[in-house]
């Protein structure tokens, strides 16, 4: 045993000194090693990293880890990254209660979340309908004043909000003119063109108060559609069951207003769809120049991104200007006069003039924007608050509509600044159902009030001859007089606080909206799409997703659990795209090593045919000779593999506790953070030395191929 | 005296692409136990093809070539690589000592290959041939440090480590100077007294024939007759 563990000694000296004497070639197979190790260690730790925070994101956010929905669906269930594709074709489940029930009896199970997510367009206000709905009020509050000194107060108030509306209309011709410059004369209708010049006339606004509900009318009905800032939102949701959701995903956090009480409608924007889509752009703008300045480290003028912005700050005054009535108008005059040091009265000239910043005067303009202008401005389109009226196309096609109050915004911890866990929104359940085409407990009873009003009542298909055809004589529903069923549905959305003129029906649906309160019964034992489940031990996803199947059959339901990964859809798949990268190039890199350490141990053994012939010749084995050629290509492995390793240790360590800075939002969300902390795992050392010594042993069959085919007959050889 | 190699009829033919190229014609030849021959002969008359039959280094075509008792042409691939490291030692032309081991360490080599002794006593063991061989201080150095002879020295210690029945060498002297030569020759000679080993050598230098026993000498691979070393001298003008 010593004596071999002596040649052991005496193969491994002679392969340490071979390794010394051929340095060259050493250095250069070690190289190669060495960067396989380093890639193998940081690359896969990297993407171990990513895919571990990535989880925390997609599991924290709205996926769970587990998604499960009805195994009749057509399509896959994917909660993520689904942007504007359009709904999976999902089966519902029909009994949320039945499918929590089931899912709670598999053990490692700990709280299951209903869900339903779909996407709807939504109008957000028209600034002209904003301030017509003013100026009404303000004669409404004229002609209802009591006290002179309300009288007072409601006429500068109707002066003030006359200004407003006509600072509109101007603003309206002014686009008029250039849409003539630009397009052909006949696309736009003359109609309009001669409305929008009577509303800008001296005459109309002297008239004004002689019959100022017609001359409103006049407005709302061809001033108002002509004004286009009302853009259309696409909105992505999750109706969900608010609290659970709170509790299950506890990186949600409330960002402003309140969360929605329980059994109550709502909804709650993701803070990140309320900045970017509903923050008044100009205002969005300078967040992101400031952003992009302080923590991105870019200036004004050097990034196109930022440049772009400052430039639309500039040309795209006119959203600011529209929500100027005749005294903010002063007030902006002073203020930008004042600031800019200019004689300037033209308040949109102003505007644009202050919004040309550079990086010199950005932060000052930027904090003068918001102390001095944006009390006085609505930045956002929808407010916490408001109603929002969502329409959204049913599954079996027709329209419908749902009004719910927004409670407030909110945000996942960690990810605030990623647009994809920002991306959806959340709704009450029983509105989610409406929107989808379900019935509602609320619906059904409606509809149940209007069947007994109009005498209607269900028939079964074998009855059906004999009740249209039969003889039995009934009372014609027809010849009771004829209803006219209203429906009032709201455009856009439109402020409760502000809704004093509205008709009646809407103010009820409104208030209705906002107090009704559904019994938790109703959220529980309706439709769902899919549910979230959040486990006790995140470590057993398979098992669990094998043992919830199982339940769901015994339970006699059709359950289909997919695992977090395969919920995030395209996102949860791009890590896997990473992976793939990864490895081919590992896989190439290996080939490339195989190839050129094949190569060069080939060389060296064709040089030292001599000495191996000797080694034979004096007794050694052909196995001593494969042992000795093995144990280079190993010791090579090991110890340059082991550097690259080290390195890649050391590399991830380091970086582990300075952390990656995310770039972009994106990778907030693959981050999981502001920052990504690599950490190593213990697999991935094992497998860069695994992958290393397959390399190196493979590497070195042929050459030792050749090796044992020396004879010692070539040792007595002389070259001449 | 108990002959240690006997060589009966010994043909040898190697095959180059389609032809047949015969090396050895039909050989026959004992050497006996402390002999101290010498194999004479131009070049390709066979010298090395005999040696390397003798050496187990490659077995008959036809005829037995039996070494310490044993027919190589019996015995596997590995038995014969066994044969070579427990009985005999190699000395070659140009030394092939593995260059980047010490000399101590070129020495020991085939000790480690048997795997009897252990470290002191290989260690020992060593010691006293570099000794023997006048090496004592160089333990420690590069074969690429020491000259041709100090070289040769070190390959008879190493062909000798083991205390093989039998050491072969092949043109031993063909790359050193004649004075050199003569003193590896003187060395080899004493050992062979000292020591009981036998020595079977190939040459073509008169000089060197001069220390061997006797003289065997081949042409176009036949053994054409075994002289004394003053009857080799004698005749000069060998036939070609």
């Amino acid at each position: 045993m010593r004596a071999w563990l002596a040649t052991l000694g005496v193969v491994a000296q002679i392969a340490f000194r071979n390794l010394f004497a051929s340095r060259l070639k050493t250095i250069i197979v070690g190289g190669i090693i060495f960067f396989g190790g380093l890639l193998v260690v940081a690359g896969n730790s990297l993407l171990d990293s990513v895919v571990a925070s990535m989880s925390r994101s997609v599991i924290g956010s709205v996926a769970g880890h587990i998604q499960v929905y009805n195994a009749k669906s057509k399509d896959t269930l994917e909660v993520m990254g689904r942007m504007m594709m359009g709904d999976p074709d999902l089966s519902q489940l029909d009994d949320f209660a039945k499918v929590r029930a089931s899912l709670l009896k598999v053990e490692n199970v700990k709280s299951v979340v209903p869900m339903g997510i779909s996407g709807a367009l939504v109008t957000s206000g028209n600034t002209i309908d904003l301030a017509l709905e003013k100026l009404r009020n303000a004669v409404n509050a004229r002609r209802d004043a009591k006290t002179d000194g309300e009288r007072a107060q409601a006429e500068l108030q109707v002066a003030s909000e006359k200004g407003h509306v006509r600072q509109i209309v101007s603003v309206l011709q002014g686009d008029l003119k250039n849409a003539k410059a630009v397009l052909d004369e006949r696309t736009i209708d003359p109609a309009d063109g001669a409305a929008v010049n009577r509303a800008a006339s001296d005459a109309f606004w002297q008239d004004f108060d002689k019959e100022p509900f017609e001359a409103l009318e006049f407005l709302e009905n061809r001033i108002a559609s002509q004004a286009a800032d009302a853009d259309l939102l696409f909105l992505n949701y999750i109706g969900t069951d608010f609290q659970a959701f709170q509790k299950s995903f506890d990186r949600m956090k409330i960002v402003e207003g309140t969360m929605v009480p329980a059994g109550k409608r709502g909804f709650l924007f993701a803070k990140h769809v309320y900045e970017e889509q509903l923050k008044l752009k100009a205002a969005r703008r300078l967040d992101q120049i400031k952003e992009g300045t302080e923590n991105e480290g870019e200036t004004i003028a050097t990034d196109p991104d930022l440049k772009r912005m400052v430039r639309e700050n500039v040309s795209q005054v006119r959203e600011i200007l529209l929500q100027l009535d005749a005294a903010k108008t002063v007030d902006f005059r002073a203020k930008l006069q004042r600031e800019l040091a200019s004689q300037e009265t033209d308040v949109g000239k102003l505007l644009a003039a202050f919004f040309q910043t550079d990086d010199h005067n950005f932060r000052g303009r930027h904090d003068f924007f918001y102390k001095e202008l944006a009390p006085s401005l609505e930045l956002y389109r929808v407010r916490i608050g408001d109603v929002l009226t969502i329409k959204a196309f049913t599954r079996s096609g027709y329209v419908q509509s749902v009004n719910v109050p927004v409670y407030g915004t909110f945000e996942f911890q960690g990810l605030e600044k990623s647009t994809l866990a920002g991306a959806l929104n959340l709704m009450d359940m029983v509105s989610f159902r409406e929107l989808y085409g379900f019935m509602s407990g609320e619906k059904l009873a409606e509809i149940q009030a209007l069947q007994k009003a109009a005498g209607a009542h269900d028939v079964s298909r074998e009855n059906a001859e004999a009740e249209l055809f039969g003889s039995k004589a009934t009372d014609a529903p027809a010849a009771k007089a004829p209803r006219r069923i209203e429906a009032t549905t709201t455009p856009g959305v439109a402020p409760v606080m502000h809704d004093l003129g509205e008709s009646l029906g809407g103010k009820l649906q409104r208030e209705e909206a906002r107090s009704r309160v559904f019994p938790s019964d109703e959220v529980e034992r309706g439709v769902v799409l899919n549910a979230a489940v959040i486990l006790k031990n995140p470590k057993k996803i398979k098992e669990t997703i094998v043992a919830i199947e199982a339940q769901g059959k015994q339970d006699g339901l059709t359950l289909k659990a997919i695992d977090w990964q395969a919920a995030a859809g395209l996102i949860g798949q791009f890590v896997n795209v990473i992976r793939i990268v990864l490895y081919v190039a590992i896989l190439i890199i290996f080939l490339i090593a195989l190839v050129i350490i094949n190569n060069a141990l080939v060389m060296a053994t064709l040089e030292r045919v001599k000495e191996i012939g000797t080694l034979r010749a004096i007794g050694a084995q052909r196995r001593f000779i494969l042992a000795m050629l093995v144990v280079e290509s190993i010791v090579v492995g090991f110890i340059f593999g082991g550097l690259g390793a080290g390195l890649g240790v050391l590399l991830v360590t380091v970086v582990g506790k300075i952390g990656i800075p995310a770039k972009s939002d994106v990778w907030f969300f693959f981050f999981s953070g502001p920052r990504l902390y690599p950490f190593i795992g213990t697999s991935n050392i094992v497998a860069a030395f695994a992958i290393v010594l397959l390399v190196s042993a493979f590497s070195s069959f042929y050459p030792a191929w050749i090796a044992m085919r020396v004879t010692p007959r070539q040792a007595m050889q002389e070259e001449e | 005296m108990k002959a240690i190699v006997s060589v009966r009829e010994a043909v040898k033919n190697y095959i180059l692409g389609n032809v047949v190229v015969p090396a050895l014609r039909g050989v026959t030849l004992d050497v006996v136990e402390g002999d101290f021959l010498a194999i004479a002969g131009p070049s390709g008359s066979g010298k090395t093809t005999l040696l390397n039959l003798i050496g187990c280094v490659d077995t008959p075509t036809s005829g037995t070539v039996e070494v310490a008792g044993k027919d190589t042409r019996q015995l596997s691939e590995r038995e014969l690589t066994d044969l070579r490291l427990h009985t005999i030692g190699f000395i070659f032309q140009s030394f092939n000592l593995v260059s980047v081991l010490t000399v101590f360490q070129n020495i020991e080599l085939p000790l480690l290959l048997q795997r009897k002794l252990n470290g002191p006593e290989r260690a020992q063991r060593v010691a006293a041939l570099l000794e023997r061989v006048g090496l004592r201080e160089y333990g420690a150095h590069r074969p690429s440090e020491l000259s041709g002879g100090q070289r040769q020295r070190v390959a008879i210690a190493r062909a000798l480590v083991t205390r093989p029945q039998l050491v072969l060498a092949d043109e031993p002297t063909a790359n050193l100077d004649s004075v050199t030569g003569a003193h590896i020759l003187d060395l080899m000679r004493e050992l062979n007294r000292t020591e009981k080993t036998t020595f079977i050598f190939s040459t073509h230098d008169q000089s060197v024939m001069a220390h061997a026993n006797a003289v065997v000498r081949l042409a176009d691979g036949k053994l054409v007759d075994r002289v004394t070393p003053a009857q080799a001298a004698a005749e000069t003008g060998l036939p070609a």
